[in-house]
């Protein structure tokens, strides 16, 4: 859908410093065990302490991201909350399901129960801010951060909003990446997070998490980037992606030659280069291709990671040498394409650019 | 003026039946269809209500159209399919399947769980090998919903939500404003969620389940049954129905979500959340309270849930305002409660009836008013509300009227 948004504020919890992010990347985290595990953060600045103790990693990780984003635009309670999330808490369904099995149905704890239930972040979102308004879960794989940027830039359009509160969040456990391992989601020889690109020609990729928010607008003032037009496709082959990708260029009033920046979400997996490979031909040669899933791990919502780094490429205006991919030209950073492909073939494509 | 939102085509599958009329014959008879699980294998089968769908995984095998022996088909997305093979069955509509941009929409809750809780020891030992990696994808909410999209060619856009038992209600919701957006022409909306030993024992770790039948807004109620299901519906704008010649079953006239903002399970104990939505679908309709002549109630029979929608219903409407809940016939059927209950309130319209809210014995102290325990039939309605308020408080009601 093409209707600009402005996006007011960015923040990301991820395996990264990227919660107080002053001099992102460094100092960088990598791992060579193929699961990037979020860095923790002090979570009683957002939740009280009682409540903490019972609250699951997704929980806490979502919620303190979601306050922080609202935080930092300023906005208390927004007019709608809209999350995106493949997976939703894996700890407690796990130890619903563990507790379930072994102790044969009996003497369970409810409270895993209720936080496994996906739109849990959710709740305790409206509760915080008092947020009656608006309120919606995508629960669909790689397409369910994207999910949630198309509902509030259908929101915003309606104008049944001004400030829509839009976040994913997606939690890694170690049975997960031993679950998945077994249908060969992960690299058989896993390199360090940080070689991951360079060891694209093997299948596989490495695991992560994280969770990111942010705060759109149909309104320009104070905003750190604006979300062009975002595209959602379901197992593309070569010609949807590039006509797609044609499409909203031509939506945007922009052409190849006009995109400073294209982040992917490359990941190391051969089996899924092909999309990518798709449009970096037509990409003009000072256009710089950068990546991010060596600092963030392949998850159902890292686009999510994805979009907080371009805006923080916009805002800061330098691209680290840790993520370029291919060196373009030089030169000021206006509109950058995000290209994503998830294992489970969601591809998404967005024009951001800078807001002025 | 914008264009009306229509629904033109129905699929539906309870543990009343399949189909219009399976389910009001059962309606209308006050026959329920909850039975001891014969399927679901758990503990407290012996001890337990549940809407079961009596047909084994073979037979909704067959009634989703599919070649027998399918492995990675979870029973959660074979009744979706068997929902969808039914709304699908006019073959103009898969003429236009395969010509126009259409949505489809699936809300679900635990995603095929009814088959991975079996599995999971395999899942998590040291085997790396045999029948259960084909289900290892199968946990996610989306996988009925990219399953359905595939096997049915719909596209270009799907989407799967999940805010627990309002899931599929929202499913309609943005349906309607995808249409209305200009992104598809049409989109076919609903939810699914299979039984399975997860929910069933969430539910009970909650004691908020009833052993027995369930009594909506009984004074005696202790909970609710849990049912399994599925449900779709056909949404497109009254001109785009009008000229394909397609006959309109009811028109969206209003949706509302609106969160309660005020606890993770429990609903607002004032109501004010039921309410605030209530009046949002109104308003979008351009309709005051009296022009709702029934109301499809959430009514899961939890004292908590009846008390806030019973105070709410009797803070927005009159004393004579009819509505019943009909989950004593289905069980509650989570992300498919929504949409059943929508495909009943637009039958409600089309028959001009009201259904009976099962096993109602003794008003509750808090309220004036008690739900219709009778069918009533030639009711002049023309306008149903169904509200579907869930865990999160995430409440949508959404209002259906006469085409």
């Amino acid at each position: 859908m093409t209707y600009p948004v402005y996006i007011l504020s960015a923040s990301a919890i991820s395996p990264q410093h990227s919660f107080y992010p002053g001099n992102f990347p460094d100092p960088v985290v990598h791992t060579d065990d193929g699961q990037l595990f979020i860095t923790d953060i002090d979570y009683t600045r957002y939740i009280n302490p009682v409540a903490i103790r019972r609250m699951s990693r997704i929980l806490k990780m979502s919620i303190s991201a979601g306050l922080q984003c609202l935080k930092e635009a300023g906005v208390e309670k927004p007019d709608a909350i809209i999350t995106g999330t493949g997976r939703g808490s894996m700890t407690d369904t796990e130890r619903f399901l563990i507790d379930m099995i072994s102790l044969q149905e009996e003497a369970l704890n409810p409270t895993y129960f209720i936080q496994s239930t996906y739109n849990s972040t959710n709740g305790w979102l409206a509760m915080k801010t008092q947020c009656t308004g608006y309120n919606q879960t995508y629960v669909h794989r790689g397409a369910s951060f994207e999910l949630a940027l198309l509902d509030a830039q259908m929101l915003l359009q309606e104008g049944s909003a001004q400030y829509a509160l839009a976040g994913c969040f997606d939690e890694l456990t170690r049975d997960y990446f031993f679950v998945k391992n077994k249908i060969d989601y992960w690299k058989k020889e896993l390199p360090d997070s940080l070689e991951l690109i360079q060891n694209s020609h093997t299948p596989g990729t490495i695991a992560g998490e994280g969770a990111a928010f942010f705060l759109l607008s149909s309104k320009k003032e104070q905003a750190a980037a604006v979300l062009q037009s975002l595209s959602i496709l379901n197992d593309p082959d070569a010609a949807d992606l590039s006509e797609q990708v044609n499409i909203m260029l031509g939506n945007c009033g922009l052409s190849y030659d006009d995109i400073d920046l294209v982040l992917t979400g490359m990941n190391g997996d051969c089996r899924q280069q092909y999309i990518y490979d798709v449009i970096t031909p037509r990409l003009a040669p000072g256009t710089t291709i950068a990546v991010f899933k060596h600092l963030c791990g392949e998850y159902d919502t890292s686009s999510g990671f994805g979009l907080w780094l371009a805006i923080r490429l916009l805002a800061t205006q330098e691209i680290p040498e840790l993520i370029i991919h291919r060196k373009g030209a030089p030169g000021k950073i206006k509109h950058i394409l995000i290209l994503n492909h998830y294992i489970l073939n969601n591809v998404s494509a967005m024009v951001v650019s800078h807001p002025l | 003026m914008t264009d009306r939102i229509v629904i033109t085509a129905t699929g539906i599958h309870s543990a009343l039946g399949t189909g219009k009329n399976e389910h009001l014959a059962s309606l209308r008879a006050g026959k329920d269809g909850l039975r001891h699980p014969v399927h679901l294998q758990t503990i407290h089968a012996g001890e337990i209500l549940l809407g079961e769908i009596d047909k084994p995984n073979e037979t909704l095998t067959r009634m989703a159209g599919l070649p027998g022996n399918n492995p990675g088909y979870t029973r959660t997305t074979l009744l979706a399919m068997s929902a969808m093979a039914e709304l699908l069955k006019d073959a103009d509509l898969c003429t236009l399947l395969r010509s126009e941009p259409f949505a489809f929409i699936n809300a679900n809750t635990v995603g095929g769980m009814c088959t991975v809780e079996n599995m999971y020891p395999d899942f998590i030992s040291e085997k790396q090998t045999g029948p259960f990696t084909q289900y290892i994808n199968t946990l996610d909410c989306a996988e009925s919903t990219e399953h359905i999209a595939r096997h049915f060619g719909v596209k270009p856009l799907m989407a799967t939500i999940s805010t627990a038992c309002s899931s599929s209600a929202n499913a309609l919701v943005l349906g309607a404003r995808m249409i209305r957006q200009g992104l598809v022409k049409r989109a076919i909306c609903g939810g699914c969620d299979a039984l399975s030993r997860f929910t069933v024992n969430g539910f009970r770790s909650l004691k908020n389940t009833d052993d027995q039948r369930c009594r909506p807004f009984d004074e005696h109620r202790n909970g609710l049954n849990l049912g399994e299901g599925a449900g779709y519906v056909l949404l497109e704008k009254e001109p785009d129905a009008v000229q394909r010649g397609a006959t309109v079953q009811a028109i969206l006239s209003g949706y509302c979500n609106s969160n309660d903002a005020y606890h993770p399970t429990a609903p607002s104990p004032d109501g004010s959340g039921a309410l605030r939505t209530m009046k949002g679908a109104l308003d979008m309709a351009g309709l005051t309270p009296e022009d709702i002549g029934y109301i499809n109630a959430h009514g899961t029979a939890t004292i908590s849930n009846d008390d806030a929608e019973g105070k709410a219903i009797e803070q927005l409407f009159s004393d004579d305002i009819r509505y019943s809940s009909t989950k004593p016939y289905t069980g509650h059927t989570l992300a498919a409660a929504g949409i059943i209950e929508s495909i009943f309130s637009i039958w409600a319209l089309q028959e001009q009836i009201v259904y009976p809210n099962l096993n109602f014995r003794t008003p509750m102290l808090e309220m004036r008013t008690t739900p219709v325990t009778t069918l009533l039939e030639n009711v002049a309605l023309q306008h149903v509300m169904s509200n579907s308020f869930g865990f999160g408080g995430n409440n949508v009601s959404l209002i259906f009227s006469k085409s």
